[in-house]
């Protein structure tokens, strides 16, 4: 019995918490990411779907759309990078979801690992497709004809607000995701408010043409914002009409940073209750 | 000190609520190191809302709980090293290979790239996983995914390892399979805590039963000590009709230990040797020539233990599948 006892469980020696948390993250980034081939649908909502707003306002709505001084090829890209990443809090938000109520999850809770990195790993991994999928429709763009105007100052500057929009856009879907009951759900709240604040923000048509309540959302939409910074920065076109709107690189970092000061710590404090206790 | 020596599980009062539904209530337990316990129950026992308390995944609401004389809230963190947990849900990724997933279950545990596929690889060999090894999770059986689960719980020798209703929806020869592995973890000394609705499985596989209902313990003992309070296996027969009743009753009556039930036109007989019994039985009525309308042996289950021993048969609650704190949306 007490040889038993005694026999050591081989558990390998603790690294340092700082050393551990990064090489957990890493670890379940990768099963996470893991799955992208074998489960290509996960990516519909950063692929297919930017794929098919791109062909339907190029060449059937954008026809009976004019916006003066520019072409409607160049107009709507900066849209379509906007509502792309507006869509991919619904993708994030359902994976998520899905993520969290299967059973491995608990597996990993039980592990000695840190359990900060499940959450982590789970930002970082939707971060990642997220990513990839903007690669896609940038991509995409490029390939139908878009011509961005970019300096190379301007590059710098639009990738650098794209990544921290990005993150912030990320955090807002895992949130989401542990606050819905099912991946079902999440497609509730994302037809509900997502859908409406991805298009209620001049993706597509100008804000001044709309009626004055929509038109008073779309001045302060992040979406919005975002869609004129990329504008701004791509056409040297401002939409103008509120301060998000008149100054969009600096309201789309702030709109970013209050998205995280918002979402990070309700995220942390739902996964604290729910999956750390 | 000496107890944390040589008990491996122990609690105190542990209770816990959802809502208004007291799912454990003030349930005291106790595993040494190197026996097997099983914790038997009906769905809705609290079986497993006990085990995700002690492998730390919920939190009790009252009373304590201790694995190698670490408390699962205070030293959650220790307890996670100690106790290896398969759950009732297969906890695989389903998108990841047999190996894949055990690969990742080592180095989550801190093993270096190349020594984590070793132990994945001894495992499979183990277990018996390597026709399957390369296959997704998700397109096993359900007797192949619980085979790559319990070996996922093995990478460590845990201290404790406990196994939630390991055969509960597996076919007979899967839960042969599984039987014939937890015998062998046993033979190697592994302390185990295993939840099921089966008697037989309690009976087979553990040296001490808790039978728990409501949350509650209602009995405990060896299995042996359970049975002779539940009764021994029967074979029963049923006469086609009251004339054939009173025949069989004089012919069986003597040679073996009957109990006659007149109203339900059946002879239940005492069948200590099982089988060799029930073939006696057989032949005697087969030669006799009164006419029969079943023979059959009977195992007491899990039923009949809570009518033996509580005086009043198993109630099916449901319990949650997976107990969450409620959802905003």
């Amino acid at each position: 019995m007490t040889a038993i006892a005694a026999t050591p469980s081989a558990t390998p020696q603790m690294r340092p918490r700082p050393l551990r948390f990064g090489r957990d993250t890493a670890l379940l980034t990768w099963r996470s990411l893991r799955s992208i081939p074998r489960v290509p649908e996960r990516l519909l909502d950063v692929t297919i779907q930017p794929i098919m707003f791109i062909l339907l306002f190029l060449y059937v709505f954008g026809s009976a759309i004019h916006v003066p001084g520019i072409s409607y090829k160049d107009y709507m890209f900066p849209g379509i990078i906007g509502q792309s990443l507006a869509f991919g809090v619904i993708g994030a938000g359902v994976a998520t979801s899905n993520d969290m109520t299967e059973g491995v999850i608990d597996r990993f809770r039980s592990l000695p690992i840190s359990r900060l990195s499940i959450i982590s790993a789970q930002v970082t991994s939707q971060f990642c497709e997220q990513l990839l999928g903007m690669f896609i429709v940038v991509g995409l763009g490029l390939a139908l004809g878009w011509d961005p105007h970019l300096t190379p100052a301007h590059t710098v500057e639009l990738i650098g607000l794209m990544v921290l929009a990005i993150f912030a856009f990320t955090w807002c879907g895992v949130l989401l995701g542990m606050l819905v009951r099912s991946p079902d759900a999440m497609q509730g709240v994302g037809f509900i408010v997502i859908f409406p604040l991805a298009f209620l923000a001049g993706t597509f048509v100008p804000i001044a043409g709309m009626a004055a309540i929509p038109r008073a959302i779309a001045q302060w939409d992040p979406i919005s914002v975002l869609v004129a910074s990329v504008r701004y920065l791509t056409e040297g076109v401002k939409t103008g009409g509120s301060w998000p709107l008149d100054h969009p690189e600096l309201a789309m970092a702030l709109w970013s940073l209050v998205l995280m000061a918002i979402c990070v710590p309700l995220a942390l404090r739902r996964f604290n209750r729910t999956l750390a206790a | 000190m000496s107890s944390t020596r040589t008990t491996a599980i122990q609690t105190q009062g542990l209770t816990k609520r959802f809502g208004d539904f007291v799912a454990v209530d003030s349930l005291d337990l106790e595993v040494e190191v190197g026996t097997v316990v099983s914790l038997l129950g009906p769905n809705g026992a609290g079986k497993t809302t006990t085990v995700r308390m002690l492998a730390t995944l919920l939190r009790p609401d009252g009373g304590r709980a201790s694995v190698a004389g670490h408390d699962v809230v205070q030293e959650a963190a220790r307890v996670r090293e100690l106790i290896s947990l398969t759950g009732q849900f297969a906890a695989l990724d389903k998108h990841l290979t047999a190996r894949e997933n055990l690969v990742l279950m080592a180095r989550l545990r801190g093993r270096g790239h190349r020594e984590a596929r070793r132990i994945a690889d001894q495992l499979i060999e183990r277990f018996d996983v390597e026709p399957f090894r390369d296959r997704l999770v998700k397109q096993l059986s359900g007797g192949e995914r619980r085979r790559v689960d319990l070996a996922a719980g093995l990478i460590d020798r845990p201290h404790v390892l406990v196994l939630d209703e390991p055969t509960t929806g597996l076919d007979p020869r899967s839960r042969q399979v599984v039987w014939a592995t937890v015998r062998e973890l046993v033979l190697d000394g592994v302390t185990l805590l295993l939840t099921t609705q089966y008697l037989e499985e309690a009976d087979a596989l553990a040296d001490r039963v808790v039978l728990i209902d409501h949350g509650r313990e209602v009995a405990s003992g060896t299995p042996a000590q359970l049975k002779a309070q539940v009764g021994q296996q029967r074979v029963d027969v049923i006469a086609a009709d009251g004339a054939a009743f009173d025949q069989m009753l004089a012919l069986l009556d003597g040679r073996f230990d009957v109990k006659p039930l007149r109203e339900q036109r059946m002879i239940s007989v005492a069948a200590p040797e099982e089988t060799a019994d029930l073939a006696r039985v057989a032949e005697a009525v087969e030669v006799s020539g009164i006419s029969v309308d079943e023979i059959a042996l009977r195992r007491p289950t899990l039923d009949d233990a809570f009518l033996a021993l509580t005086g009043h048969p198993a109630q099916r609650a449901e319990e949650p599948e997976r107990e969450r704190e409620e959802a905003v949306v």
